[in-house]
């Protein structure tokens, strides 16, 4: 082992907070107290690993610094990826930082004296929520979510992909929230706080897992920090500052029921920080004499308040290595290398110590790959999909391929990305705006830039917007670093502004005391007065302008729900809705008690006759109902009169007897009458048919599009296909479904394709399919498939909105799927996999079955999604088959090309991509995309 | 930390005849949108002597600004020369670029001006009234002196916010004869309650 003190690393003996070393291993960040502002400085890592570096002046050593967090970082963290590197700090913030892809400014504009920065950072998202000091970040695996802690006692989880989305804020501890770690395979998030506690979290459902005091009873002087740690094979955590026999101890907690029976003992002062190795080593083979079956174990340093490192295994009783007073104060922080061999570590005392070990000391570190092995001999889920370092070391078999990898990669980059060497690998510059190139708009910039008077005279410049931000626009900055004797009389002018603005300077020019500096009281009073004057102005403006921001119509998501409260309707119970979708399905809910069900003879309630109702049709266009019978006496025969209102344009109907319900689609109006027949009006009035008489009275009548569906009291259901004049359903007697004691109907349906659907009490819901006669099973509430899938992880952000189609209608907006997945941590993997298998396919052939097209469309992704993560690679292939069908014509294939109106082949080019994300399957992925571009030059 | 960031000023028509309008071209940053303009000045130090003599070339208002970087000329016109000492034409003197929100002044963008004729005669032997059709107006470009100062970029209720939310801490670890109407100004209140662990 070696030992390092970078001196060069400082912040001009302030303290560092903390240290983190980039992925890529080249560079690390460090963040704390700055001169009157927090600080975070990215160093360059060559200049510590080798000693000729170091004396090389032409190797940079500080490669960035951001002054820009108000008040002392207290966490540095690089997401996975390298990045982003996010800061959060006493000013309550988080910022994430990205490397700016254009080159220069070398310097910040105007610091002529300052080092120059090597690179760019750039602060491209400030996330506010918290409402105290921020005390740890934390990248999810992945980097799908970054968390932060703070002393307001919440924990914050940011969407990492849509910054600055909260995705949820964990509410629990009762004390500063000093620390957190995720679980590497993405199950848990924990965190420890000053209350005492070690709470984990679910990333399922963001509900506390478990909560863990026992060992931090005793605790008692409050550490900066605790910053615990996850084993890198998941298995256990190490806490910060626990105590055990009022020693402290850093606890250790199983996964495997949370149990806390062992921990680290030997520091005299509280453990504030913990870091585990992010290698899995194995013993050293010695000399050739294959001791086979020695088991993996973990490295993890543990640093504490009193001053020293320890370094363990946890193959090892004892630790590796003890180093005493290494610092002057307590250490804050400690960050790998990410190949294991090497460990950086910072203190409150405002230095940096580095350690270097050897393969002879610490074993040979797993590879990605053996590591995978592991977590998917324990967790069953493969992590390697889209674990970058893992993919590298896929060869890539087909350009084809490798075009797609590299186009993703292009647009996952386009923003103006710049990776390490990124920008070494594309010296061109090309300054160029919507075709036009920089220096060209320079050039007439004043004759095109708009310029406008305000209403008080004022010039207004609408500036040109050269760049979005993160597009990587370049812009040269010209710089010369001639300098000119200053003329002090005149340097006051430079840094001195009105008192009347509150504010701290931070002058970057060296602020001489002019021996001209003349007195201006008068002149800073009568500036005072004219600036408070104009800032008061624009608070009232600002007010003004918040007034006037019209309010915004709430949308609720997948769909506005229009509920329509009817006066004098049958059934005071029943409710309409109205979905303004591109199915406009109609439910009817009837109260249960009313439904009588003896099994034999099955009665389904039908409607009591009303003097007079109305009801809304359809709200696009909005087409009312108003129904009034017995309105006139002719001839001994009572009329009843049927009144439509559509866009203004009314007409009215006499029929013969009195009116029960009356229904209708934008299409066409259907309407049953108490002497069993119903009547079918066109849109304007028509009679299409003359009445049809049905064997009961009808108990519930819906209409979508030109289907109608009619549930007579008999427990029978027809449903008509008005324009082609044909009957999709001919009386199919309801007892199949209702067979069974005290089952009702809940809810009836019938969708835009004209497949009537049929909700049980059970929660059960049916479907008839006309073509195979059956009924089939399309939801059920209560089906464990659904509850114990797993399958959020195969949604994107857009996905997990849902689709809205009647599938989801019938299955409840908020799908209890998943919901028990999270309590299935214990049961095995292949099991769990097999029930959301189940339930997936069951979801696509439900869809097929509702002719939903769009719900297909979103579970056959979904489903592709999960059979790529958990590599069903038959399933895919039969999948694509089927979806790609022959590419050479021939009369007697019964393929059919299209699905529910989709071409299978569009479906295809949209599922091809998802199979490419995983490497593993490019051979699938080529083989159907050739087979696809094949066809399309055909 | 600030919303606007300049990322450069070029001078335009530089050197050029002291009648010419001053012409900048200004690159900024913008890290969100801004709800309002913000305020662009020119100032003309007339005198070294007395602030008296500044004159405010022009100022305009800059928006709308979103996220992004953009640019913009401001161009304004030469100083009225009736406003300016004699004894002060020739010479250096600076001219000023200042950037307000919401009027509060957040980067003060400084450089030196060297007026001068021309004319090696007019350089040896400089009339008495200054000959201001001969004289040529140099902005050293090459050395700006910028200096930036924090401001409240939110609203007016966050200002409220801020003030609100001034850590207490350092105030409890006043000495008890301390009371908590003598606490010291805020600007001696430590940034970090860290550092008096």
């Amino acid at each position: 082992m070696k030992l390092l003190k970078p001196s060069w690393v400082n912040h001009n003996g302030k303290p560092i907070f903390s240290v983190d070393i980039h992925p890529d291993g080249t560079k690390f960040a460090t963040g704390g107290q700055g001169d009157d502002s927090g600080k975070v400085v990215i160093w360059n890592m060559a200049p510590v690993l080798r000693e000729e570096d170091e004396k090389n002046e032409n190797v940079p050593k500080m490669l960035c610094q951001m002054d820009n967090h108000l008040a002392c970082v207290n966490c540095v963290r690089w997401s996975n990826n390298g990045l982003y590197l996010a800061s959060g700090g006493d000013d309550k913030l988080v910022m994430v930082w990205k490397r700016a892809a254009f080159i220069g400014p070398s310097t910040v504009f105007g610091s002529s004296s300052k080092l120059a920065n090597v690179e760019q950072w750039r602060c491209v998202t400030i996330l506010r929520n918290h409402t105290g000091d921020v005390m740890d970040v934390a990248w999810s695996p992945h980097d799908m979510w970054l968390a932060s802690c703070s002393v307001d006692n919440t924990i914050v989880i940011w969407n990492a992909r849509k910054f600055p989305e909260i995705v949820t804020s964990l509410k629990g501890h009762t004390g500063l929230v000093k620390g957190l770690t995720w679980d590497p395979v993405g199950k848990y998030i924990a965190s420890q706080a000053d209350d005492h506690s070690l709470k984990v979290w679910r990333t399922m459902d963001w509900q506390l897992e478990t909560n863990i005091t026992k060992p931090f009873n005793e605790c008692g002087g409050t550490t900066h920090v605790l910053r615990l740690s996850w084993s890198p094979d998941g298995q256990y955590i190490v806490s910060a500052h626990a105590m055990n026999n009022s020693g402290p101890t850093a606890q250790i907690i199983e996964r495997d029921g949370w149990k806390t029976n062992m921990d680290f003992v030997g520091h005299r002062k509280a453990v504030t920080v913990v870091k585990f190795n992010p290698k899995i080593f194995k013993k050293k083979q010695k000399n050739g004499s294959s001791q086979k079956g020695s088991c993996p174990y973990c490295c993890c340093a543990v640093g504490s308040k009193d001053r020293s490192l320890s370094v363990w295994l946890t193959s090892l009783k004892r630790p590796l290595v003890v180093i005493h007073d290494l610092f002057d104060k307590s250490i804050m922080d400690i960050t790998w290398i990410l190949n294991g061999l090497g460990i950086l570590v910072c203190s409150m005392d405002g230095t940096v110590a580095f350690l270097d070990f050897s393969q002879d000391e610490l074993g040979d570190p797993l590879s990605e790959e053996e590591k995978n092995t592991i977590h998917q001999n324990i967790y069953g889920k493969s992590l390697a999909i889209t674990m970058e370092t893992q993919l590298s070391t896929t060869v890539i078999e087909n350009p084809e391929m490798l075009k797609y990898q590299q186009e993703r990669q292009g647009a996952e980059h386009a923003n103006a990305v710049s990776g390490p060497g990124h920008e070494s690998q594309t010296p061109k510059l090309t300054n160029v705006v919507n075709g036009e190139s920089l220096e060209d708009i320079r050039k007439n910039l004043l004759k095109k830039q708009v310029e406008t008077r305000t209403a008080d005279g004022r010039r207004r410049i609408t500036p040109l917007c050269i760049a979005q931000l993160d597009t990587g626009i370049v812009l040269l900055m010209q710089h010369t670093s001639t300098k000119i004797e200053p003329m002090k009389a005149l340097d006051s002018r430079f840094t001195e502004r009105s008192k009347a603005t509150p504010g701290v300077s931070i002058s970057s020019s060296p602020a001489g005391v002019s021996p001209l500096d003349r007195v201006k009281d008068i002149s800073t009073l009568k500036d005072s007065k004219l600036k408070e004057d104009t800032s008061s102005d624009s608070e009232d403006k600002i007010a003004s302008k918040a007034l006037a921001i019209p309010k915004r119509k709430t949308e609720i998501d997948g769909g506005e729900v229009v509920e329509k409260r009817k006066k004098g309707r049958p059934r005071k119970d029943a409710k309409l809705f109205c979905f303004r979708l591109t199915q406009t399905p109609v439910i009817s809910e009837k109260e249960p008690s009313r439904v009588a069900a003896p099994a034999a003879l099955l009665r389904l309630p039908t409607p009591s006759v009303q003097k007079s109702f109305t009801s809304q049709v359809c709200a696009e266009p909005s087409v009312y109902l108003e129904v009034e019978n017995e309105v006139s006496t002719v001839s001994g025969s009572r009329l009843s009169q049927l009144r439509c209102c559509r866009d203004g344009r009314e007409w009215d109907a006499l029929l013969p007897s009195r009116i029960t319900i009356a229904t209708g689609s934008c299409d066409l109006l259907a309407v049953s009458c108490e002497d069993r027949t119903l009547a079918i009006f066109s849109a304007c009035g028509r009679k299409l048919i003359p009445s049809i008489l049905l064997p009961a009275p009808v108990s519930s009548l819906h209409c979508s599009g030109f289907y109608v569906m009619a549930l007579t009291a008999a427990a029978t259901l027809s449903v008509w296909d008005v324009q082609k004049q044909i009957a999709l359903v001919k009386n199919e007697s309801l007892h199949t479904v209702l067979s069974g004691a005290d089952i009702t109907i809940t809810q009836t349906l019938l969708t835009q394709q004209g497949v009537p659907v049929i909700g049980l009490s059970n929660g059960k819901s049916y479907c008839f399919n006309s073509s195979l006669e059956t009924w089939n099973l399309i939801a059920d509430k209560q089906d464990s498939l659904v509850q114990c899938a797993d399958f959020r992880n195969c949604l994107t952000s857009q996905d997990a909105m849902g689709t809205t189609g009647p599938l989801s209608i019938m299955q409840g907006r908020n799908i209890s799927a998943g919901r028990l997945a999270t309590r299935l941590s214990s049961t095995p993997h292949h099991l769990q996999q097999g029930m959301t298998l189940a339930f997936l396919e069951n979801q696509l052939s439900s869809s097929l079955t509702l002719s939903s097209s769009t719900e297909y469309r979103h579970w056959l992704i979904i489903y592709t999604r999960f059979l790529v993560n958990e590599g069903y690679e038959q399933r895919l292939r039969e999948l694509c088959k089927d979806l790609l069908g022959p590419v050479h014509k021939s009369s007697g294939s019964a393929w059919e090309p299209n699905v529910l109106g989709l071409r299978k082949r569009d479906l295809l080019m949209e599922v091809l991509p998802v199979i490419g994300q995983n490497l593993r399957f490019q051979r699938l992925f080529t083989e159907y995309q050739d087979q696809l571009e094949l066809l399309r030059n055909k | 930390m600030a919303k606007v960031q300049v990322l450069n000023v070029a001078v335009l028509d530089n050197p050029s005849p002291f009648g010419n309008p001053f012409q900048f071209e200004i690159t900024f940053e913008c890290m969100e949108d801004l709800p309002e303009d913000l305020e662009w000045k020119i100032i003309y130090v007339g005198s070294a002597e007395s602030e008296e003599y500044d004159q405010t070339l022009d100022s305009v208002l800059v928006g709308p600004v979103p996220a992004g970087r953009h640019m913009f000329v401001f161009q304004a016109e030469a100083p009225n020369t009736a406003l300016i000492p004699e004894s002060d034409a020739v010479g250096v003197t600076v001219v000023l670029i200042t950037c307000t929100y919401r009027g509060q002044e957040f980067i003060r963008i400084g450089y030196y001006v060297n007026n001068e004729y021309t004319d090696p005669e007019l350089r040896e032997n400089p009339p008495i009234r200054p000959n201001y059709t001969q004289l040529q107006r140099n902005i050293l470009a090459s050395n700006p002196r910028v200096t930036r100062f924090h401001i409240n970029w939110e609203g007016a209720a966050d200002k409220m916010e801020d003030s609100e939310n001034v850590d207490p801490s350092p105030n409890t670890m006043l000495p008890p004869s301390c009371l908590p109407g003598k606490a010291p100004p805020l600007a001696l209140v430590p940034d970090n309650s860290m550092d008096c662990l």
